[in-house]
């Protein structure tokens, strides 16, 4: 299993101003299964991703990646955690604007205290023709289309071997045909690099070609059938 | 440093400038020590090459070398006391005098007894003592076109000074060239009546009984303020002697003042820059701490950036410096350049930027993760 959670609930604030972002959720993902969490804004995505992804402290509850409880971990560990088990791929300008298409991979074998090697420019350069940015290595952020610089950052987001990738509204920046060639190709990578995915979303046009769509409302998750 | 080196690349603009500001910094920083460097010697340089540890003035409150008289009672109190290695009575006066030409002149004149230790060796001609109204001068009256066989008459006084031998050094007091007379000369000019005694007659013996300081070698441990009580004089060490020349203190305050706030300012402008430097990149500090980075290492690579501009910035600095010091060198303005001054300079501004970054960088500590999903933090 590749990510788990178990009751877990997040709340801001005290008393009458109390607001519950995550309401005792518990669900499982396994690994090359792309589970879609639809919901409109303030539903509990980002709050649900933030938890997943060790950057938030759940109020209650607790949640395993590969085995490996994360909650209550230190701040170190979690970003060590973050560094080799998690890919992210957030919305679609977070990119670092002075890197290369290129650099923005490599950035993260040069994060675990790594020099880039051949290896490593070879599988880069791999990931990011499989995305359709061969032609592009060498371009920074602001040289690329909106559909471009997400193509990147789900190429980075596969770059470590990731057992879960987390997806922050990959298609809210892009028109409805470029947004479902994006979503179609996370699902292709994450089949075939057998990754856990957990994608946040409130576009519904997108989701027939994810393998199992939760709604969430009020910090609850309710699972459909296909 | 791989975020930091493709920054520079990236924004080399607002790098450049940046780097031209403390390129700037550390010319002006350099420059003003040599300026104050060149004010020392140009104040000082003939106190520097005194063979003393101490020198003894008048006792009075606040005594210096244009206002202190010493009685021989006082200066031969000082010999031959326990730990006083040797004493030198000496004498200054500041004159106005001209050449043979007529050309005008101020000048330090120093009264010593000629073969003393205080005596320096000359670079040309005869040392003192060969004749009675021979003189030594010193680089900077060579510079004005005195030479040896030249004449220099005091102003006032109307004495006049034969130039027997010239020591090709600058040695100064107060800004003034130091002209070396023998003691009783010097006694004469400035004790004796104008043009010197009337022919035929002597000067009273009274005349030779006054000197300005006693140049003293001490042994550590001597009690001074016993010695100055008995002799009724005011005893100085190195620093002292130096301070009490004239103009000497403020001018070495001022310029040190100046590059004092040279550094805070350069703290200020390099901390000003990197803070709004940082504002600007939170998101993608939080960005890259998203993905996995440290603190330590977005820290690591924003300081080795910042450290990066400081040094670039300094040694550019430092090579207009020294632009600067080839096309003045042979003027009047009294600049030095000393490897202790020049590395000395150079490690306080990069302390100081150092400093400036990192109270500006270490916001980056303080950066929430979390900002990557959109939140506010």
């Amino acid at each position: 299993m590749s990510l788990k959670i178990e009751y877990v609930s997040l709340v801001f604030g005290d008393g009458d101003e109390q607001v519950k972002a995550l309401d005792n959720v518990s669900m499982e993902l396994q690994p090359g299964q792309l589970m879609a969490v639809l919901g409109p804004s303030g539903a509990g995505k980002s709050s649900l991703l933030a938890v997943c992804g060790g950057l938030q402290t759940p109020t209650s509850g607790k949640i395993w990646i590969d085995d490996t409880e994360i909650t209550g971990a230190s701040r170190a560990a979690l970003t060590r955690i973050r560094q080799q088990q998690i890919g992210f791929v957030f919305q679609q300008s977070n990119l670092v604007s002075s890197l290369t298409a290129l650099d923005q991979l490599l950035l993260l074998v040069h994060m675990r205290g790594k020099r880039a090697g051949k290896s490593d420019r070879e599988r880069a350069t791999k990931l990011l023709d499989e995305v359709g940015m061969s032609n592009r290595l060498n371009r920074r952020p602001h040289e690329l289309s909106g559909g471009e610089r997400q193509r990147v950052g789900i190429a980075r987001a596969f770059m470590t071997n990731p057992m879960l990738l987390l997806v922050d509204e990959p298609t809210s920046m892009l028109d409805q045909n470029r947004g479902k060639q994006i979503v179609e190709l996370l699902v292709r990578e994450c089949h075939e690099y057998n990754v856990a995915t957990l994608m946040v979303t409130h576009e519904r046009g997108i989701l027939d070609t994810a393998d199992r769509v939760v709604d969430i409302s009020d910090g609850q998750l309710s699972e459909r059938t296909q | 440093m791989f975020v930091a080196t493709r920054d520079l690349k990236f924004a080399k603009g607002r790098f450049l400038l940046m780097g031209s500001v403390v390129a700037l910094v550390a010319f002006l920083v350099i420059t003003l020590s040599g300026l104050s460097a060149g004010l020392v010697k140009a104040n000082i340089s003939g106190l520097m090459a005194l063979p003393a540890t101490h020198i003894a003035f008048e006792g009075t409150d606040h005594p210096g070398y244009r206002n202190t008289m010493v009685e021989r009672y006082m200066w031969e109190g000082w010999e031959g006391q326990e730990g006083v290695l040797h004493s030198e009575p000496m004498g200054h006066t500041v004159f106005n005098a001209r050449t043979e030409d007529d050309k005008p002149l101020e000048i330090a004149l120093w009264g010593i007894v000629p073969g003393s230790v205080i005596e320096p060796s000359v670079t040309e001609g005869e040392p003192l003592g060969t004749v009675e109204n021979g003189v030594v001068i010193t680089r900077d009256l060579l510079d004005d076109g005195v030479t040896v066989g030249d004449t220099i008459i005091l102003d006032r006084v109307l004495t006049e000074l034969k130039v027997v031998g010239i020591l090709n050094e600058s040695r100064n007091i107060g800004h003034l060239p130091v002209i070396y007379a023998p003691l009783r000369k010097w006694q004469e000019a400035t004790y004796g009546p104008p043009g010197g005694p009337p022919p035929g007659e002597q000067l009273p013996d009274i005349v030779f009984d006054f000197v300005s300081i006693v140049l003293l070698q001490l042994e550590e441990g001597v009690d001074i303020a016993a010695l100055d009580n008995e002799n009724e004089t005011l005893t100085f060490d190195r620093n002292g002697y130096f301070a009490a020349s004239t103009g000497y203190k403020s001018e070495v305050q001022s310029v040190q003042m100046i590059q004092s706030l040279l550094f805070v300012i350069s703290a200020v402008v390099i901390g000003a820059f990197f803070s709004i430097w940082t504002i600007q990149r939170t998101k993608e500090i939080g960005l890259i701490k998203a993905l996995g980075a440290s603190n330590a290492y977005v820290l690591k690579d924003a300081l080795g950036q910042a450290l990066l501009v400081i040094i670039v910035g300094t040694l550019v600095g430092l090579v207009g410096m020294f632009w600067f010091y080839q096309s003045i060198k042979d003027t009047e303005l009294p600049f030095m350049l000393e490897r202790t001054t020049i590395t000395t300079s150079i490690i306080m501004l990069l302390v100081a930027g150092i400093f400036g970054a990192t109270m500006s960088i270490r916001r980056i500590t303080k950066v929430d993760p979390i900002i990557a999903l959109g939140r506010d933090r």
